[in-house]
């Protein structure tokens, strides 16, 4: 649903759920506000996207501050019949630990990027939406953050 | 996809996000109360501009809500529509989404509209006052379903010469009426890119003409999610809001046709 991939690029920008809960309610109001303005045929959820960014980059500008990210993995619900042997387990626990802890290392605009694509699965046009930047400049953002993402793991590595 | 890529794909889904809230109520309502008409000092000549006239106004914030409740449930619920809405309208009781993609049309099947009834008997277990077309007379058959608070009503008209039957309907007209300010989002539309949409005004009153190319209609469940057994194809409609009520025109004419059925609508003799 919008609400649910609105609310959580905010939260991605801001790094807090109250202050992405209000980007969002104030990019909902303005969005119907501007809604007779929308080009009709243009695809609905960058522009949509694009509001919701403004409110949460305005709410960290007016705040002066911008919390952190807090990347955490859900509790595991394993479907039934689906149970990886306890090696196999400990492999992907491991692996996710080693990527959160290379994730934290990294700048927030880095971080900012990968979120977008990877984690909230944005089309490369939402992904430059949510990021402010032209759609050609997304590749090569992310293509940056990786890099650096990929040095942050051998470096915890070492 | 690269490795990395993918273990962050899958990171992703496995990730603790904070619970939504419950953003759709909260901004319906900041709508609705006029926060949008009352910007901060030295901001409101700007923002008044943009503010549309007050009937579509409230369009528009039952389109926004609907937007933002609804926009990606029918997509979770019908395999094949997969993309974003490309286009959105609104109206109190049904609102139109045009998608790129639409999803395999269901097989055609008899419609069910309830239990018949004559058109007194509609009269007397409805919530509201039942139009009908003076253009076209009485109906040939009148059903009443009755599970939807304040009913819903369907008046069905066989074909005649210059009204022949719609392939979804077989009918010459389908005329179905609900309380809409009780069902905002009741029933909805799932058009595609070739069919013609058109916000217009009958009488004064919003309404929305829907013409042409494949589309669907659909009804809502209490959850708000599509009912999968209620999808099927429709022909032209015209939807349109008479009060409290809507109403909603199915058949195989035109425009002009439509316009002039839905001018004759008068409650039914003897109300």
């Amino acid at each position: 649903m919008h609400q649910t991939i609105a609310f959580r690029t905010a939260w991605v920008i801001t790094g807090s759920a109250a202050d992405a809960e209000e980007a969002a309610q104030d990019a909902f109001v303005k969005a119907h506000a501007a809604l007779p303005r929308f080009r009709t045929g243009a695809p609905f959820r960058p522009w949509l996207l694009t509001i919701v960014a403004n409110e949460a980059r305005n709410r960290i500008k007016a705040a002066g501050r911008r919390e952190r990210l807090a990347l955490r993995v859900a509790e595991e619900r394993r479907p039934g019949g689906a149970v990886p042997s306890p090696e196999a387990a400990l492999l992907v626990s491991e692996q996710r630990e080693e990527l959160l802890a290379a994730l934290g290392r990294l700048s927030h605009a880095d971080r900012e990027a990968i979120a977008c694509r990877y984690f909230l699965e944005l089309s490369e046009a939402e992904t430059a939406a949510a990021l402010g930047c032209a759609r050609g400049t997304v590749k090569s953002r992310l293509s940056r953050a990786l890099d650096r993402l990929r040095s942050q793991m051998e470096a915890g590595d070492a | 996809m690269p490795e990395l890529e993918r273990m962050l794909t899958r990171l992703g889904r496995e990730l603790e996000y904070p619970p939504t809230p419950d953003l759709a109520r909260r901004v319906a309502g900041r709508v609705r109360a006029g926060a949008a008409a009352t910007p901060p000092e030295g901001r409101s000549r700007a923002r008044r501009r943009i503010l549309p006239p007050a009937s579509l106004r409230r369009a528009l914030v039952l389109a926004l809500v609907a937007l933002l409740l609804l926009a990606g449930t029918v997509f979770a619920a019908v395999p094949g529509v997969r993309d974003a809405v490309l286009e959105f309208f609104g109206i109190q009781g049904a609102t139109v989404e045009r998608r790129a993609q639409l999803p395999e049309p269901p097989e055609l099947r008899p419609l069910d509209l309830g239990g018949r009834v004559t058109l007194s008997e509609a009269a007397a277990e409805l919530d509201f006052t039942p139009l009908v077309p003076a253009a076209l007379g009485d109906p040939d058959a009148v059903y009443v379903r009755r599970e939807l608070p304040g009913g819903e009503l369907s008046l069905a008209y066989r074909p005649r010469p210059g009204l022949p039957a719609a392939r979804t309907t077989r009918l010459a007209l389908l005329a179905s009426e609900f309380r809409g300010d009780l069902h905002p989002d009741l029933v909805g539309k799932l058009a595609g890119p070739g069919t013609r949409i058109e916000q217009l005004q009958v009488g004064g009153r919003p309404a929305i003409w829907i013409e042409g190319a494949q589309h669907f209609f659909f009804y809502r469940g209490p959850d708000g999610n599509l009912i999968e057994s209620e999808l099927r194809l429709a022909q032209n409609v015209l939807l349109i809001e008479r009060g409290r009520v809507l109403v909603r025109l199915e058949g195989a004419f035109d425009r002009g046709r439509a316009l002039e059925i839905a001018h004759s609508l008068a409650p039914s003799p003897g109300e």
